[in-house]
């Protein structure tokens, strides 16, 4: 099938329908200050187990892609973000909304989402069939130094302590481990337990991991009786627009920004607005009008959270392994599914990969209308639904949709000891991404390490195995930069403050 | 301008100690496969686990950190929204997936509910719960064809 024949079978009625809830779903969910873009994933997720892969992704991509813009409602309307990556909104969005330009806050961020969605919906469509040309000369232990280069990424761009997020991710792959062993069948790490003799299924503890800890916390706290901004009347599209075309170079700016930042694993939306925000900022003729309403500001950091999206699927479909967290749990889905993303996805199953990149392109189109709409007439009684409801709402979809994964009451205890244990590490500054990417990079992981390791030791010559091939030394770089880059950049920073204050 | 009191990461130290029993377990438990294909990995990664918990103890005594003040929040709350999922996710395979819900639901709601119970609420949010448990059970088990625990008590 060619380029035209992959475009036609996502712009299908079933495809566009899918897209049009996915949006909806995915920014009515983002839109709800507490609830996270991978929370909108994980929950909503078992509704694509019966699809076929290239559908269900279509609607995990649209429901994420709408996320990430819902965000901006709540945080430009009551100064709170919607979801993470939407921080860096509430610094200029409102203030906008309280000098009354609320109604046009909205409209550049749909705009700027949608450009940011399309510029990273672009890179993957570009970028990645050669990267996975590229990744074809991978072996075994690549793979293992590439599901590394993952892990110590996220534990250092992760809030809190590095050694935290280390700890994490060795947790999590020892998580990958319990059950029974792919190759010899030894049973391992259930200690006599016939409930994890079936292992941890990747899903559920993603859901438990991600949105138990969120609800824990959520009512534990009363409702925050919201008051909306009041926005004058309209979309004020043609003035929008005309302040989008003049900081154009803003847009592209920003969106390369988040394209980059969302292919580097674990680095999501959030990391990428600020990133954008402050860049914006820093190039900004008018500094001083940055974080009292400058347009700018609200263009920056929602073009670049919306460019992760793409950006994230890169290394996700290309490589296997997740750029954002919301990735991380389509990549779970797909699993379930049977598909196993890498390299050969985009040679032998190139009808779903293609078929999926056309249909994000369409998803991120459509949320202009959709995202205009909805937050000019839908948003109010949205943030106001009372968190009474909400919590129960989305505990429900957290016990329904981990049943339905493998029909188990097992997994539903599992994930929800699994969340309350996140909340417990979360409070004490472990992050569950790394925890996370550990569990779901734990198989290649141990794939390449035991690979690499049976013929290295056959070959009598280990270190050469790991550390003696070009790709591999090249990675293995990477990783040493990712480990001590915080600390060297801390160092040089309190070195030049001391030098500052000289 | 108030800074953030400082003190010891006693809360991380204690995790990090949790965590290297949690690899000594892990480590004992690998001396029991039979393949290396099956303890290499496991124990590599339990052994890492170990040393960066106590990297993290050692760097955790040498550096105090910010403690930021924590809101009042309600602990008997958290409590008992996971003991009402648990208890719905037990309950399943007896009462049957509907009924577990519908528990698991109203409970939830009286958990969250921190405003006065109207008559307007006491009418509104069980029907909106029924219809959102029933909208749910029906996509599952009539669209996505999921066969959701029917309950053995009412089978007999």
């Amino acid at each position: 099938m060619d380029s035209l024949g992959y475009l036609l079978a996502a712009l299908t009625p079933y495809h566009v329908a899918l897209a049009i809830g996915g949006v909806v779903a995915g920014t009515v969910v983002g839109s709800l200050p507490g609830l996270t873009a991978t929370m909108a994933v994980a929950v909503l997720i078992p509704i694509t187990f019966s699809m076929e892969p290239a559908s269900a992704l279509i609607l995990m991509g649209a429901i994420y892609t709408g996320a990430i813009y819902g965000g901006a409602y709540a945080a430009i309307l009551l100064n709170t973000p919607g979801t993470p990556s939407a921080i860096a909104t509430t610094f200029d969005g409102y203030p906008m909304a309280k000098r009354g330009d609320g109604d046009l806050a909205i409209t550049l961020a749909c705009i700027a989402s949608v450009c940011g969605g399309l510029v990273g919906a672009l890179f993957l469509l570009f970028l990645a069939p050669p990267l996975a040309n590229v990744a074809l000369s991978f072996g075994p232990v690549e793979y293992f130094w590439l599901a590394i280069l993952g892990l110590t990424l996220i534990s250092a761009l992760s809030q809190g302590n590095l050694l935290k997020g280390l700890i994490g991710a060795c947790f999590g792959l020892l998580l990958s481990c319990i059950g029974v062993a792919e190759i010899s069948a030894d049973v391992r790490l259930t200690f006599g337990s016939q409930t994890l003799l079936g292992g941890i299924e990747t899903v559920s503890a993603l859901i438990g991991l991600y949105c138990i800890p969120v609800l824990i916390d959520l009512v534990a706290t009363p409702d925050r009786h919201l008051k909306v901004e009041d926005v004058s009347r309209g979309f004020r599209l043609h003035e929008a627009l005309d302040i989008s075309w003049r900081s154009k170079f803003n847009l592209a700016r920003s969106s390369v920004l988040g394209t980059l930042v969302g292919i580097l694993p674990g680095a999501g939306g959030s990391i990428a607005g600020l990133v954008a925000y402050s860049e914006a900022r820093r190039s900004s003729k008018q500094q001083q009008d940055f974080g009292h309403g400058a347009p700018e500001g609200v263009q920056a950091t929602e073009s670049a959270n919306n460019a992760t999206v793409g950006g994230g699927f890169i290394p996700t479909l290309v490589l296997g392994i997740p750029g954002t967290p919301p990735d991380a749990v389509i990549l779970g889905a797909l699993l379930i599914q049977g598909v196993r993303t890498g390299p050969n996805l985009f040679t032998e199953h190139g009808s779903i990969v293609y078929v999926f990149i056309w249909g994000l392109l369409l998803a991120t189109v459509l949320m202009l209308p959709i995202g205009l709409l909805i937050g000019r007439y839908a948003y109010r009684s949205i943030v106001t639904v009372p968190k009474a409801l909400l919590v129960p709402t989305v505990a429900f979809m957290t016990l329904i949709g981990t049943y339905a994964i493998r029909n188990s009451v097992s997994d539903v205890a599992i994930m929800i000891v699994l969340g309350v244990l996140g909340w417990v590490l979360g409070r004490f500054g472990f992050s569950a991404s790394p925890i996370v990417l550990g569990l779901i990079l734990g198989s290649i992981a141990e794939q390449g390490f035991v690979q690499g390791w049976i013929i290295g030791a056959a070959a009598d010559d280990l270190w050469g195995q790991f550390f003696g091939r070009p790709i591999s030394v090249g990675i293995f770089a990477f990783i040493l930069l990712s480990l001590f880059s915080p600390l060297l950049l801390s160092r040089f920073r309190v070195k030049r403050e001391l030098t500052g204050a000289d | 301008m108030p800074t953030e009191p400082q003190s010891r990461d006693t809360g991380g130290m204690i995790v990090a100690a949790i965590f290297i029993l949690i690899g000594v377990l892990a480590l004992w438990d690998t001396f029991d496969y039979t393949d290396a294909d099956s303890f290499v990995f496991p124990r590599t990664v339990a052994a890492a686990m170990i040393v960066f918990c106590i990297g993290l103890i050692a760097w955790s005594l040498a550096h105090p950190i910010d403690v930021g003040s924590r809101r009042a929040q309600s602990t008997p709350r958290r409590v008992g929204l996971v003991t009402a999922m648990l208890i719905a996710a037990l309950l399943m395979p007896y009462t049957g997936f509907l009924l577990s819900g519908l528990l698991a639901f109203a409970a939830i709601v009286w958990l969250a509910m921190y405003d006065p119970w109207t008559r307007g609420r006491l009418i509104v949010y069980p029907l909106v719960g029924s219809a959102i448990v029933l909208g749910f059970y029906f996509l599952f088990t009539k669209v996505l064809l999921v066969p959701l625990p029917t309950g053995r008590l009412f089978i007999g």
